[in-house]
């Protein structure tokens, strides 16, 4: 590559200024970008060989990926649209990137592919001044780019540095200028790993941990991602305390963060339902998933009560701090996406016996159930049809004319017709023989005419 | 505004009061009304943003242990008439304690199958008699060095120290040791007991003491005031005086989890822990509770520790469904853990629904820890001023 001299200026169409290629690509009109970042100078002002050492197609790559600013269009291929690695030009004058105008003469064709204009000499001219260009310019900008993500790194490593050592307001300040790294810079995720960021946090937490400092951990804990370890150690009584406490308390985000933390740590293997076997958990959620102003934590509540209620040892519990009821006086005004979490909960509580009487017990159980059928998903119907069985089949005389009257049959009609899977549709079957039997055939048919409620 | 309004006030007073038409003495008796009004008004305001805190509990959970607590944390301590006043009581403490030692001993002598081994030696049963009879004084007399000596032959004799391991059939203080071990000092001609010491001492509450105290450290500048009451923990007449506390900001109830294996004070038949379980029961069903916070304060945690690898936690009926999962530290965990979750079940089950907003919080504490009660009153601190700012709407 021939020496670039500083000094060198050209004239420019339709501007006449004079600028050399460091001012150019600085502040000149190929855009400065934000900040300093100054090119990597040699001894002599020239940074051609040094600056060279860098790929300039990894360096595209990377910045691609970046995104961050656009690359100026003098820059790009007219083909490709892509930056020019190696720019060329034509006896047109328009430039093109080697490979693929050579691939266009290839194909038989003569001309300038922009001017459409007949070319009078095919030879391609290796375009040095703009090749020089695009790799100051990608080069300053990667360099920039580096140097703001070591930084980042940096600072981070600092950060959980310092954890280690300050106490107070301090530590709570520590831990929020973290979480904003991580929430700005993912990538510094594994920066906090590799420096013993997870063990520190999780030491953190214990049974004299103020609220503040917990919330702070939590929410920088529920984005990084745990080892086993790291999991089980966080499974310990005294933690989990906490983290309860905190989703009794806490703010709205805070008790989203715990909530979401908590059914990460459910997924590990080593764990035991003992430790969600815990009354203030259950009442927290139970206060979580009633709370209409946040539809977030409703979410992430019923998430977590789902998975919980997957260990049969806890269901009673949940049966016992009065969960159903409350949870079907909730179903009118859920979205799909809660509705199905809040029918598979009850579908779970209905497979012990307190579950089940207590669904019974409820009024408004086989109302909302059959208004559920077929209006939401088949996961949703097949849910709320198994609910209805199980309390129909618990107190038939009770329940089935009750159901019938909110309209159950017609509905098990449709769902017999349906495209539904044939155990949902064998099941409506043999809830309707059950509903029918104590009804004439012609008084059974004119309840399973669809009225307009039902419409 | 107030200040000057009174000057003028009395100055109208002093200067009317020379030459009072009759007609002006009225409006006098008004412009004081008015003043008392005032100022009453002014009072009910700032009580309104004083914090009460109740400390409730069975007799000896610790509840005076932690008034005194607070007092050296957040007030200026015991000055030293104060301190000096305390070294009768410990005084006594010591004669008391050795004597339940020493009678104790005789009566599982005659009474235990392996007896042998509760038989004083010999030539230790004089001072073991003599002791004895000074200790069921009313009036103690001073820890003389010869005293001092004595007590500390009888207490290393094998007997005696066979009994204080089975101290829980009896009602050996569970400071016993820490007086035991100290007896030179509080011999000493000049002793005046150290904080420690005070702490350790045991005097029963009778009545009510209350505190006015200010936690110091980051919450200063918010200025929260906390009034701390403690009242005697014995049986008696419970229901006549707890209406007096409706409305307290939060409760803290003091429960000894070491007490699983002991039997009350008042009625040797009754299990200690049984009595707390039912106290809480009460507590938790009153009335005038019903917008106070619970702060369970589970006491007296380091002897707890000890005594969970002796004693299994199902001596307790309470308790009696626990299963021992393995040894050393975890064990303890395991076990302090079950307690807890009794506890839980307890308060749910005796909450009604609408009191459900009530924050409920359990600590373990180890209240003759200075350290270990800063750091626990300051989450306490913490989780009722969040409270606030929630009720407040402010969060």
């Amino acid at each position: 590559m021939p020496q670039f001299q500083q000094q060198a200026s050209w004239r420019l169409e339709g501007g006449g200024q004079v600028i050399d290629l460091e001012t150019a690509v600085k502040d000149g009109i190929l855009g400065g970008g934000e900040g300093g970042g100054d090119l990597p100078a040699g001894k002599d002002g020239s940074f051609g060989a040094s600056a060279e050492k860098l790929d300039l197609k990894k360096m595209i790559e990377e910045l691609d990926s970046a995104a961050e600013e656009d690359v100026p269009s003098v820059f790009i291929c007219p083909i490709s649209l892509e930056p020019m690695v190696d720019p060329v030009t034509l006896c047109t004058g328009q430039t093109y990137e080697r490979v693929h105008i050579l691939k266009w003469f290839s194909l038989g064709h003569l001309t300038c592919p922009t001017t459409m204009q007949e070319l009078w000499d095919d030879a391609v001219t290796p375009n040095q001044t703009l090749h020089q260009l695009i790799h100051a310019w990608f080069s300053q900008r990667y360099l920039r780019l580096k140097k703001r993500s070591e930084d980042v790194q940096g600072r981070t490593a600092e950060l959980v540095k310092s954890l280690r050592k300050v106490k107070g307001q301090a530590r709570v300040q520590a831990l929020k200028d973290l979480q904003k790294i991580l929430a700005a810079h993912p990538a510094v995720k594994k920066t906090v790993a590799d420096s013993g960021g997870v063990a520190l946090l999780s030491s953190l937490l214990g049974p004299f941990t103020s609220h503040a400092v917990g919330s702070e951990v939590i929410a920088i804990l529920v984005n990084l991602s745990l080892d086993s370890d790291a999991r089980a150690n966080l499974m310990q009584p005294a933690k989990i305390s906490l983290m309860v406490d905190m989703l009794n308390e806490g703010t709205i985000d805070t008790k989203i963060n715990c909530t979401r933390f908590i059914e990460m740590l459910m997924e590990e293997k080593s764990f035991r339902s003992e430790v969600v076997t815990r009354l203030s958990l259950l009442v927290a959620l139970l206060r979580l998933v009633k709370d209409k102003r946040h539809p977030n934590g409703i979410v992430a509540g019923l998430s977590l009560l789902k998975s919980i209620c997957f260990h049969e040892q806890v269901r009673s519990l949940i049966v016992s701090i009065g969960a159903v009821p409350q949870l079907v006086e909730l179903l009118p005004n859920l979205t799909p996406e809660c509705l199905e979490l809040a029918l598979h909960i009850l579908d779970d509580l209905s497979t012990i016996a307190g579950g089940c009487s207590a669904l019974k017990d409820c009024a408004q159980t086989i109302p909302n159930a059959v208004r559920l059928l077929m209006r939401v998903s088949e996961a949703c119907t097949q849910y709320a049809l198994s609910i209805l069985w199980a309390v129909c089949k618990l107190a038939p005389d009770e329940c089935a004319p009750l159901a019938v009257e909110a309209g159950l049959a017609a509905k098990l009609l449709l769902v017999i017709q349906s495209s539904y899977s044939p155990e949902l549709k064998q099941r409506a079957a043999e809830l309707l023989k059950l509903c029918s039997l104590n009804y004439t055939t012609t008084l059974f048919i004119s309840k399973c005419k669809l009225t307009r409620t039902i419409q | 505004m107030i200040s000057m309004l009174y000057f003028v006030v009395e100055s109208m007073g002093s200067f009317c009061s020379r030459q009072q038409p009759l007609n002006e003495v009225d409006s006098d008796e008004n412009i004081q009304a008015a003043e008392i009004d005032r100022r009453i008004a002014q009072e009910t305001k700032t009580e309104q943003h004083i914090h009460k805190l109740l400390l409730l509990g069975a007799g000896e959970s610790g509840k005076s242990t932690i008034f005194k607590q607070i007092r050296l944390l957040f007030q200026t301590g015991f000055d030293e008439a104060e301190l000096r006043s305390y070294t009768s009581v410990i005084h006594a403490n010591v004669y008391q304690t050795i004597k339940i030692l020493y009678d104790g001993a005789k009566e599982l002598a005659e009474n235990e199958p392996n007896s042998l081994k509760y038989v004083v030696r010999t030539d230790n049963k004089e001072i073991g008699e003599k002791l004895s009879e000074i200790g069921s004084r009313m009036d103690s007399p001073c820890l003389t060095k010869e005293i001092a000596k004595e007590i500390a032959t009888l207490w290393n004799d094998t007997a005696i120290q066979e009994t204080y391991s089975h101290g829980n059939i009896l009602q050996v203080p569970d400071c016993a040791q820490y007086f035991m071990e100290n007896l030179e000092r509080f011999s000493e001609v000049n002793y005046i007991p150290t904080k420690e010491d005070v702490l350790h001492a045991r005097v029963r509450t009778t009545g009510v003491v209350e505190i006015q105290f200010s936690p110091v450290g980051e919450s200063r500048k918010s200025g929260e005031v906390y009034r701390l009451y403690d009242v005697g923990g014995q049986r008696n007449e419970r229901r006549k005086w707890i209406h007096l506390f409706e409305g307290v900001t939060s409760v803290i109830f003091c429960a000894a989890i070491s007490e699983y294996d002991q039997m009350l004070f008042e009625d040797d038949t009754k299990n200690r822990m049984m009595e707390t379980k039912e106290l809480f029961e009460w507590v938790l069903k009153q009335s005038c509770f019903e917008k106070s916070s619970f702060m369970l304060f589970l006491n007296k945690f380091d002897i707890f520790e000890k005594k969970v690898h002796r004693v299994p936690l199902n001596v307790c009926e309470w308790f009696k469904d626990y299963q021992p999962m393995g040894s050393g530290k975890q064990e303890v965990e395991h076990a302090y853990e079950f307690v807890k979750k009794k506890f839980e079940e307890l308060y749910f089950q005796n909450s009604k629904p609408d009191c459900v907003d009530r924050a409920f919080k359990i600590y373990r504490t180890t209240a003759l820890d200075q350290k270990l009660i800063k750091k626990t009153f300051k989450l306490v601190d913490e989780t009722l001023r969040r409270r606030n700012l929630i009720e407040a709407g402010l969060l």
